[in-house]
């Protein structure tokens, strides 16, 4: 749900390249989401106050009430979030959690976020790195359209496909679904 | 109180199917923090929150609470469901908001008391 709220944010921005990449570190205990983007970026002054709520909501339109409520969901988890950007260069935001910690919500459905960001803005590259300690699963929506040719991003077939390879990818390199304390749900 | 027996006071369905509702109720909690609840509820109590990820099967389960009730229209994930019935939780669906449900509750004499 986040992760949808942040990318949408980057697309509001004019954004082409949209990358998330998720990093899990079983020693350290530790879940990153990187989001970064292409986008015209957030100019020093509105960067300052773009994790106010009060602030974001009322006056911009570009950053919604995403980046405050994203910041809090880290921060319950002992983590924090982080908010870089350059003016017409782009945004990146680092969301650093605790795995295993019992207020961490679960990541929800990747397959289903990429498949509604996808099927939304099929002229937008998206780049999809998940990593759980030395294994990694990859998808490049800009490397699939150079194979796809004519058919579209958004034809329900390959958005499917997308679904299902993220489920099916993310299952092989164990990426954690909920955290490990929820062990009682195996 | 039955389970089955507050359904008709707060308007509410029951989400997982062939799941018992016979246990008897004496006590409630109320909070969205999970950790809060684990840390706070005690066994047997009826759960009244507005979480619906998968996660609020495992603390059910680990608390031995009596049943999840879902304020406010909140909807609970398919996954969710799924397991709650795996794991014979019954969880409930009310368009009331907290406030109101755990106010029917006490009224109820089902009590907050630690």
């Amino acid at each position: 749900m986040h992760i949808l709220d942040i990318v949408q944010n980057s697309l509001a921005a004019g954004a082409t390249r949209v990358e998330i990449k998720i990093g899990e570190v079983l020693a350290e205990d530790l879940l990153m989401i990187k989001v970064r983007d292409n986008g015209r970026g957030i100019s020093q002054e509105v960067l300052s106050r773009v994790m106010d709520p009060f602030f974001t909501s009322r006056t911009t339109r570009e950053v919604g009430l995403g980046l405050a409520l994203f910041k809090e969901a880290t921060e319950r988890t002992g983590g924090y979030l982080e908010v870089h950007s350059e003016e017409g260069k782009g945004t990146w935001v680092l969301a650093c959690f605790h795995l295993n910690h019992f207020d961490r919500a679960p990541l929800g459905d990747m397959g289903e976020t990429l498949g509604v960001l996808i099927s939304g803005n099929p002229e937008v590259d998206f780049f999809y790195e998940h990593r759980v300690d030395g294994q990694i699963y990859l998808l490049d929506t800009g490397e699939m359209r150079e194979i796809l040719g004519p058919v579209g991003l958004d034809d329900p077939s390959v958005l499917d496909f997308v679904r299902q390879d993220i489920q099916i990818g993310l299952k092989k390199i164990g990426a954690a679904t909920f955290p490990q304390v929820m062990e009682v749900l195996r | 109180m039955k389970l089955k027996d507050l359904a008709g006071h707060l308007e509410w369905e029951l989400m997982t199917r062939n799941v018992p509702v016979e246990a008897e109720v004496k006590t409630g909690y109320a909070s969205d923090l999970l950790s809060d609840v684990l840390a706070n509820s005690i066994e047997g109590d009826l759960w009244v929150t507005r979480q619906t990820h998968l996660n609020i099967v495992a603390i059910a389960v680990m608390r031995d609470l009596s049943g999840v009730l879902l304020a406010n229209g909140a909807k609970p994930d398919p996954d969710t469901i799924e397991k709650a019935v795996e794991k014979m939780v019954p969880i409930f669906r009310t368009h009331l908001p907290t406030f109101e449900v755990v106010g029917r509750l006490y009224q109820l004499g089902i009590s907050g008391e630690r």
